[in-house]
């Protein structure tokens, strides 16, 4: 146990803020206001909370980049490891309190692995003999030992974050803070790079503070959680004191796990207890099960069916046998051969580097295919310019700072439909309805809003269009609840008006709310292709594939098999709730 | 993955050998070229530089980057052709004198810029600042601004390359006309990268300072450069190419 040894006694907080403002210098409102949080040795605590609540400034708070990095109004305490940030300088804080920032990019120094390693370890002047011992420890610690020698930008999103971790654990701090650290990782990554931190957790006995998205995610590894919103701390306590507060956090904007809804559902329809939280598929296996006892068997319950009309007409997409490789790097395809139709959101699921970019390029005739063809309304994309394809495909990238290029958001809705040779006028009012329809200020600078307003913006200049086929790849990462759901809604709508979406996405809730069918990809082909209750019903294929079905699909399979057959692929919290009440009322 | 400034690992002589040793003969390579005039010399020194390469491993990397090269050399020939207009006519505006100039500047463009790419092909971006810190005693703010710029080149050309796909996606005709009319439809898309990269930088700076940048001295590395035989012979090699670019 490095780092354990803490003042006499030991329960003094690691970190500790005491009525801490923080307004920055460009900022008109505070970012933090009259803020109080006491961190104890050996935590692990989660920060959630909807985009611009504060997240990415308290952690900067907690690491001494403020007061000392970013410029404005600090006031009130904040003690680290029993220093006052304001009192030491940075580098003191960050012996004590590693941090990864955000943008993994920027967070390294080297452009090699061992260089980054060594960077801290040679600047705090840990003795040249030790460093190779210490170095050996962060490496084994993170499981990354066969990266040391590699180039930075030849390795994986997951990789780099390890490496960022690892290269802070070297320094040996008793408190590592990270901001959004699977923000750009795959379920499957994600999910190691929680297991690295309960291992530094459980292990060394280092505190850890992390800023995260994914709450189901989030739920099962940390031990507090922290609720921001608008600067200030609305909720602290243990996963389940926090989720008991289900209805206020999704005023909030904050998201729950799929199966706390359950459980908090059943507890508002007195079926079980208000405090019996459930964070996992297990917990709410069991509650249900209670619930229902020996009821279960042999009763159907009439559920709520979905009422779509299975699409019909000719496809606007169609892949024959597509195959496509790169020189060197990036993710190859072979034999793809689906059809996406009218009035279909196809979800493409699958790891990093199944090929899922790949194809989204194919369709938008970024890349032409080297074998097969692709077809979007009829006609052949080897035969057209990407320009041409344009007129109907629209894609949303899962950056929109890369589609934005105008001065106000009018211009850039326009400049689409300017782009497809609509005149100048005519643009101008369809990008005004479009604009208005979103509630966007119309003469607001893009960059100058939120980065869930920005993606709004890209969102809507893909919409202004009224594309035969939409292309989204990851259009949720990055978004608070509130974010994802508006722009979900929106896709939703232009698909209902007979668009067919394609959507790659690695949020396996989002995908199973909205998408009608699913393609499952791994090493650059098509495994599965067919409606998410089947696919989600299939372990051995997802276990191919290496993503876990959404919590609800888990949670009604397990019932089904042990429970009752009537929860049978079930999709939503709300069908659970329903079943579990008509065999509880029986 | 096209990095124009990627180190490739190797571990040939060039690869052993200090940093600071082979920028001087890279830097020597540049002097000779502008120093000589006779093409046996110039087209001695291309050589000298291309073999060099092999020995490192990056020839094959060189003769593309050469062949890249000769394209805009050749621009760089028209070009002072044309300014250069003394002497016999030889061919359209073309004079022998011209001729001469605009071949001399043609393949001092090759010989000038090879010799720096081959070296940073061959030196990974932190040995060369810590070799200038402990060698030179220069500066590390200044060794670190170097280095974060030759790691940055690669994270923006693909930044660049994303962004002129998401509009390409949309509909912006950057498959179609000519170079200016490309060039003219890239400006706007200088800003959103400016801004990205700015916070990026700004960033970078923070992460450094949070691992200890103002720490760093002189002793701080863990990696020794000290100057051996093989240091000396390249530079030995250095001296003499400019003594040769004097003579002829």
């Amino acid at each position: 146990m490095p780092a354990a040894a803490t003042s006499a006694g030991g329960d003094e907080p690691v970190l500790s803020l005491r009525d801490v403002s923080f307004t920055y210098l460009e900022g008109e409102k505070p970012a933090l206001s009259h803020f109080d949080l006491q961190v104890p040795q050996g935590d692990f605590l989660g920060i959630i909370g909807p985009s611009g609540a504060g997240k990415t400034t308290l952690a900067a708070v907690l690491s001494g980049a403020i007061p000392h990095h970013y410029r404005g109004t600090f006031q009130g305490v904040a003690m680290v490891c029993g220093m006052d940030t304001v009192e030491v300088e940075l580098t003191d804080v960050s012996r004590a309190v590693g941090s990864v920032l955000q943008d993994i990019d920027a967070q390294m120094i080297s452009s090699n692995v061992e260089d980054e390693m060594l960077y801290g370890l040679e600047n705090f002047g840990v003795p040249h003999a030790e460093i190779p011992d210490r170095l050996e420890w962060a490496l084994r610690t993170v499981g990354i030992q066969d990266l040391l020698h590699r180039e930075v930008s030849t390795l994986s999103g997951g990789q780099k974050q390890k490496v960022a971790i690892a290269a802070i654990l070297a320094i040996r701090p008793r408190v590592m803070v990270l901001d959004e650290p699977t923000a750009a990782l795959d379920p499957a990554s994600s999910r190691s790079v929680f297991e690295t931190l309960r291992l530094l957790n459980e292990e060394e006995g280092i505190t850890v503070v992390v800023i995260e998205q994914k709450v189901a995610l989030l739920s099962e590894y940390c031990r507090h959680m922290a609720v921001l919103a608008e600067g200030s701390l609305r909720f602290h306590g243990t996963p389940r004191e926090v989720f008991a507060h289900g209805e206020e956090l999704r005023a909030l904007g904050v998201d729950s796990p799929r199966v706390t809804r359950v459980s908090n559902q059943l507890a508002r329809y007195g079926l079980t207890p208000t405090n019996e939280v459930c964070l996992n598929v297990e917990e709410a296996v069991e509650t249900v099960a209670r619930v229902v006892g020996d009821r279960g068997a042999g009763f159907e319950v009439a559920r709520r069916t979905v009422s779509e009309e299975p699409p019909v007409g000719r496809p606007v997409l169609n892949f024959d046998h597509v195959g496509f490789s790169y020189g060197m790097g990036g993710a190859s395809v072979e034999d793809l051969t689906f059809q996406v139709r009218h009035g279909e959101l196809v979800g493409v699921i699958g790891q990093n580097g199944a090929g899922k970019t790949t194809t989204t390029k194919l369709i938008n005739g970024l890349l032409r295919p080297s074998r097969g063809t692709v077809e979007v309304c009829g006609e052949k994309t080897t035969s057209q310019r990407t320009s041409q394809i344009a007129r109907h495909v629209s894609t949303l990238f899962q950056d929109p700072d890369r589609q934005l290029c105008k001065n106000t958001v009018l211009e850039e809705v326009a400049f689409s439909l300017q782009l497809l040779g609509v005149a100048d006028d005519v643009a101008t009012e369809r990008a005004r309805s479009v604009v208005s329809r979103f509630a966007l200020p119309e003469d607001a600078a893009p960059f100058s809003l939120s980065r869930g307003q920005r993606q709004i913006v890209a969102l809507a200049s893909v919409v202004v269009t009224e594309p035969d086929v939409l292309v989204l790849d990851e259009p949720t990462s990055g978004l608070d609840y509130r974010e994802c759901m508006e722009v979900m809604a929106a896709v939703d709508e232009m698909r209902r008006k007979g668009c067919g979406v394609v959507m790659v996405c690695h949020d396996m809730e989002v995908v199973s709310d909205f998408a009608s069918r699913l393609i499952v990809m791994a090493n650059g082909r098509i495994l599965a292709d067919g409606a998410p209750a089947d696919v989600f019903g299939d372990e051995e294929l997802l276990a191919r594939a290496y993503v876990s079905a959404p919590q609800v699909a888990q949670l009604s399979k397990r019932l089904a098999d042990e429970v009752s057959p009537a929860f049978g692929g079930i999709t939503e919290v709300h069908d659970i709730v329903e079943v579990t009440r008509g065999l509880a009322r029986q | 993955m096209s990095n124009a400034v990627e180190y490739s690992e190797g571990t040939s002589p060039l690869h052993r050998a200090n940093p600071v040793s082979k920028v001087f003969l890279a830097i020597c390579i540049c002097v000779s070229t502008f120093l000589a005039q006779g093409y046996p010399m110039l087209l001695g020194l291309l050589a000298f530089t291309v073999g060099m390469s092999f020995l490192g491993g990056v020839g094959r990397r060189t003769l593309k980057l050469l062949a890249g090269l000769l394209a805009v050399s050749a621009v760089m020939f028209l070009i002072q052709t044309a300014i250069s207009r003394q002497g016999q006519i030889v061919f359209l505006w073309v004079t022998d004198h011209g001729a001469s100039v605009a071949a001399h500047a043609g393949i001092r463009l090759l010989t000038f810029a090879l010799p720096l790419m081959v070296m940073l092909w061959v030196t990974r971006p932190t040995d060369l600042a810590n070799a200038f810190v402990e060698v030179l005693h220069v500066p590390y703010k200044y060794a670190f601004t170097i280095t974060t710029a030759l790691r940055f080149v690669p994270i923006f050309s693909e930044e660049m390359d994303q962004i002129v796909e998401a509009q390409t996606a949309r509909g912006v005709e950057y498959d179609s006309g000519n170079i200016f009319h490309r060039f003219r439809l890239m400006m706007p898309l200088m800003v959103p990268l400016l801004i990205s990269s700015v916070s990026k930088a700004d960033d970078t700076a923070l992460a450094a300072e949070e691992r200890g940048f103002y720490l760093r001295t002189r002793e701080s590395s863990y990696k020794r450069y000290p100057m051996r035989a093989l240091d000396l012979a390249i530079m030995g090699v250095g001296v003499a190419l400019v003594v040769l670019g004097v003579l002829f």
